[in-house]
């Protein structure tokens, strides 16, 4: 063969190969973006689906399920740890609504399963719940989910968080809290101090506080997510 | 009309009078002209132009010339495909101005304007990821304006409660600071919590 006809062969085969190749790539990143778990292999997908069923049977949502898988994926996590991942997601998600109840909110089941992770109990939970008097529960469940993230005792934060909800505390109150006492972190105070302190600035707002109930006491045994 | 004719040039009035005449036509002159007509072929415009591009060609190209040509085909393909967003908005687009940002809206159903700040000067590229982007790095990436290593984006979000974090550089997973900490996420990285629609955390 000669290199005039050689080329005549390799040049279309080449623009071929090059379309090919960009087809394909197009064609991955369509399919991701229609199923994003498809970059999970396809062992850690089908036990990721399968806690999602039994969020569907449980009637719990599934997007955040979902979403846990799709950042681990984006850390690159391996499939084992997406899948513990998303099963701690769907246990906190179970026993938080078990905790508050089937009329409880989106926003305030997921921060109730947040703070069911940082070591909260269910038993507290419900506490918080049987109080709320028409409240939202997702500030300050989300508040106390970052205090003892931050290094709060869990105890401590807990029930200054109940007492501050018992005295009628708002929104605007625990939010101010959380400023106070993370500034106070960064300038060197102990995080329980802190808290503490701030949370006596906070003014009472209704009843004078109940004793928590001894159901409600820490008993860490309730909780599956330490 | 005759007194007209009477009073004219009798030339005149011959070629009146012709043309008046009733002419006797051949019935069958109608229909030899109708197929006349048929069998003359249909004229075709622009037949050469029309021939110039349907006759094959062949085309000479030398192996590197139709590799660049590929090159910039597939380089038109994805830089069309990171300026554009699945929604079909440009990357770079923004939200009108900042002042929409906080902005309450008073359906609780409807997407807020959230304003995302991070500072970071020695970031070469920062992006924001959460669960309102499916944690896709190219999906919000961030920019700076005016001040030098201030990272902003706005993005619409729905009301409710959100988890997010920073990508700095494509690899450095970065909690807001200014942002309550979401708890564990299960993969060793912090990441962040805001409320949208009710109070602002």
């Amino acid at each position: 063969m000669s290199v005039l006809s050689l080329r005549r062969v390799v040049s279309p085969l080449a623009l071929c190969a090059l379309t090919a190749v960009a087809g394909a790539q197009d064609t991955t990143a369509r399919v991701r973006e229609l199923d994003p778990l498809a970059r999970l292999s396809e062992a850690t997908r089908y036990q990721v689906e399968l806690l999602f069923d039994s969020a569907r049977v449980a009637k719990l949502p599934t997007a955040p399920l979902e979403s846990k898988a799709l950042q681990g994926i984006a850390l690159r996590a391996d499939g084992r740890r997406i899948v513990a991942a998303v099963r701690a997601v769907f246990r906190s998600l179970r026993d938080a609504r078990a905790a508050l109840g089937p009329s409880v909110t989106l926003d305030e089941l997921k921060s109730a399963a947040g703070a069911l992770q940082v070591g909260i109990t269910t038993a507290e939970l419900r506490h918080l719940a049987q109080t709320r008097h028409e409240k939202q529960l997702t500030v300050p469940l989300v508040v106390l989910a970052d205090l003892v993230t931050r290094g709060v005792p869990r105890d401590t934060a807990s029930q200054t968080i109940f007492q501050l909800w018992q005295r009628g505390a708002a929104d605007d109150d625990f939010l101010g809290l959380w400023r106070g006492v993370e500034r106070d972190i960064v300038s060197g105070t102990a995080p329980g101090v802190a808290l503490l302190n701030r949370a006596r600035e906070i003014p009472s707002r209704g009843p004078p506080p109940a004793t928590p109930p001894s159901s409600a006491r820490p008993d860490r045994s309730e909780n599956p997510n330490p | 009309m005759s007194d007209e004719l009477d009073s004219l040039d009798p030339y005149v009035q011959w070629i009146a009078s012709e043309a008046r005449r009733s002419v006797a036509v051949d019935p069958a002159a109608r229909r030899r002209l109708l197929e006349a007509v048929r069998a003359e072929p249909v004229p075709q415009r622009h037949s050469r132009v029309l021939a110039w591009m349907l006759e094959p060609r062949r085309l000479a190209l030398p192996p590197l010339a139709t590799a660049a040509l590929a090159a910039g085909l597939v380089g038109i393909g994805v830089i069309s495909g990171l300026l554009i967003h699945r929604d079909g908005r440009l990357a770079t687009e923004q939200l009108p101005s900042a002042g929409a940002a906080g902005s309450q809206l008073p359906d609780s159903v409807t997407p807020r304007a959230v304003k995302f700040v991070l500072i970071a000067p020695q970031a070469a590229r920062v992006s924001l990821v959460g669960d309102f982007n499916g944690w896709d790095a190219s999906a919000n990436p961030m920019v700076t304006q005016g001040v030098k290593g201030m990272w902003t984006v706005f993005v619409p979000l729905q009301p409710g409660l959100h988890t997010y974090t920073f990508v700095v550089d494509g690899t450095h997973f970065v909690a807001d600071p200014t942002a309550p900490i979401a708890p564990d996420d299960g993969y060793g990285h912090k990441s962040s919590v805001v409320l949208v629609g009710g109070s602002s955390l």
